[in-house]
């Protein structure tokens, strides 16, 4: 006489998963001082905002999950976002066999072994695009954050190297400058 | 200039050559290569088999060799050739019609064994089912022979399955006028490996570039207003890459053989396009959908799509050096016609359009929300220019 059963499989993984995005772009320096003098005075501005110099002469910042480098040589800024979490995920599946005809209970539940994991690594998948999903979100948030204060940034290093060239070109003689405006009068006596 | 004689013309026959059907078959498809015989019929050809025979008769050989010189010489003169143009021959700048400027030996076209072995090939095979092997030497090639084989690319380019066949053979894979002329054609996949061009810029490739230059002026400024048409970010990635390095390669090749004067059309494609200012929907307007999950791919695939307009950076370093050169330098007189073709295709405000457009992509520049940003999808519209085609 023919039986049937029921076998439940139930597989459960833990997975460390990471996600991350950048964007590079370029600042845009005038070059109104010698290449390295405007690298110094960008490095000196960066400082003032929390950046560290780095071995290799990058300057770095770290803002939560995000990454700030600026290569103050070339001018190149590199914002990156970085995220991490470990997942558990747990799938069930159940089959049904009959003793006399079929698979036998092994394959049986080899199969179902196997369905299992296909089911796993599909939910995995999907944490891994809500991981992506949320450091492009992080990335794209930061960067509306990050351009007011770069262009404050570039702003600045302008007006300082004007302050220098001025310097160098004769006796300053009187210095005005519009914050609402943003600009710069700078009178020489050469 | 001296003019060298024609060479003498062979005598004509009595009547009408008695070829084989393969034969017939086989100038059928040389006819449709050098754009004489309708594109459709002319694929269904390439696409059908038929037996080959041990050899081609002496007449129908004869009937090759005269579809080639006429149908190639018409197609260079009727594209450029004709034009009281003005090029640098030996860093000073000649001009007149290709015929005025150039000495006969010099544009004499040589066709080699590679064409009629291709075209036998072609003829007997399914050239996108087949087989039987065959591709030529790139390094055998004569000019004549790689402007022939850019023609055939040309036109069965517009088949998928005989595009996709016949990029894999070297004597297109590495031909640099395929390259030249639709980069975008020549890649699988995200990897863009020019071929060398410097030949390109030296003997009878750089007079067939002469006569190509508003040829590839057209093609380009088609194929940019195409490209806001484009709603595959993987294709417009793949397509901007492959312009990119191909065009960078050429101006790379062109600065260091001293022949700005070839990279015209780079140039004039560029003013075509820029006679107003223009933002990235132009080009990315037709993108479908979100794009990419990562931002870093989708600000990659905007920029490519920008792929000519990028190209003004050099085109502006070469116009700087060329203000340089003064009266007592070497190259003053092709410095001068350089500057005289930038004027003409107003360089500078042309670059600075280019310029805005190419700005306008990059994340953390200028005041936040202006323009396009590399956030968003193609679907932005911030300010749709007249002639956006989004």
């Amino acid at each position: 006489m023919s039986r049937a059963y029921r076998i439940t499989v139930k597989e459960s993984d833990t997975r460390h998963l990471k996600a991350g995005d950048e964007i590079c772009t370029q600042l845009e320096i005038l070059e109104i001082l010698p290449p390295e003098d405007m690298a110094t005075l960008l490095k000196e501005e960066l400082k003032k905002r929390g950046f560290e110099e780095q071995g290799d002469g990058t300057m770095l910042r770290k803002d939560g999950e995000l990454t700030v480098k600026v290569d103050p040589c070339s001018g190149e800024v590199t914002v990156k976002a970085e995220t991490e979490e470990t997942v558990s995920q747990e799938a069930k599946r159940e089959a049904t066999g009959f003793n006399d005809v079929g698979p036998s209970e092994k394959s049986l539940r080899d199969r179902v072994k196997d369905q299992l994991k296909t089911d796993l690594d599909k939910k995995f998948e999907q944490e891994q695009s809500r991981l992506q999903g949320k450091a492009t979100e992080q990335l794209e948030k930061h960067l509306s954050d990050l351009q007011p204060e770069i262009s404050e940034v570039v702003n600045q290093v302008t007006r300082d190297a004007l302050k220098q060239k001025a310097q160098q070109m004769g006796t300053v003689k009187e210095i005005s400058e519009d914050a609402e405006s943003g600009s710069l009068t700078i009178k020489v006596e050469v | 200039m001296t003019r060298a004689a024609a060479p003498p013309r062979p005598p004509e026959p009595d009547g009408p050559r008695q070829v084989s059907k393969f034969e017939f078959n086989l100038l059928r498809i040389l006819r449709f290569m050098v754009g004489h015989f309708p594109a459709d019929q002319g694929m269904q050809l390439v696409r059908a088999t038929v037996t080959r025979p041990e050899c081609l008769s002496a007449g129908a050989v004869d009937l090759v060799k005269d579809t080639l010189a006429k149908a190639c010489v018409l197609f260079l003169v009727k594209q450029g050739a004709w034009r009281n143009d003005k090029y640098l021959r030996e860093g000073n700048p000649v001009q007149g019609r290709v015929w005025d400027r150039v000495p006969l030996d010099e544009r004499s076209l040589t066709f080699s064994r590679p064409v009629l072995e291709f075209l036998q090939w072609a003829t007997a095979e399914k050239v996108n089912d087949t087989k039987a092997p065959w591709d030529a030497a790139p390094k055998g090639l004569t000019p004549a022979d790689e402007f022939f084989f850019w023609l055939a690319f040309d036109a069965t380019r517009a088949d998928p399955d005989l595009l996709n066949a016949l990029r894999r053979k070297d004597a297109f894979r590495t031909n640099p006028l395929c390259w030249v002329t639709c980069p975008g054609d020549m890649i699988d996949g995200d990897d863009a490996t020019p071929p060398d061009f410097a030949p390109l810029f030296e003997g009878q490739r750089a007079v067939i570039l002469e006569c190509l230059q508003p040829h590839l002026t057209h093609r380009w400024v088609r194929s940019e207003r195409m490209k806001g048409q484009i709603g595959d970010w993987k294709r417009m990635r793949q397509q901007g890459r492959a312009e990119f390095a191909a065009l960078q390669a050429f101006l790379k090749a062109a600065h260091a053989a001293k022949r700005t004067d070839l990279a015209r059309f780079v140039l004039k494609t560029n003013a075509a396009l820029f006679t107003s200012e223009l933002t990235p929907v132009f080009w990315t307007g037709g993108l479908q959908g979100s794009g990419p999950p990562r931002l870093a791919d989708r600000l990659d695939t905007q920029r490519a799509a920008l792929a000519v307009p990028r190209q003004m950076e050099v085109l502006e370093v070469w116009q700087r050096e060329a203000l340089n050169v003064g009266y007592f330098d070497e190259g003053y007189q092709a410095s001068q016609m350089w500057k005289a073709d930038w004027e003409a295709a107003s360089g500078t405000r042309t670059a600075a359009r280019a310029h805005a457009a190419v700005e306008m992509l990059e994340p953390l520049r200028g005041p936040v929300n202006s323009g396009q940003s590399a956030t968003g999808g193609g679907q932005q519209s911030p300010e749709a220019p007249a002639d956006s085609p989004g």
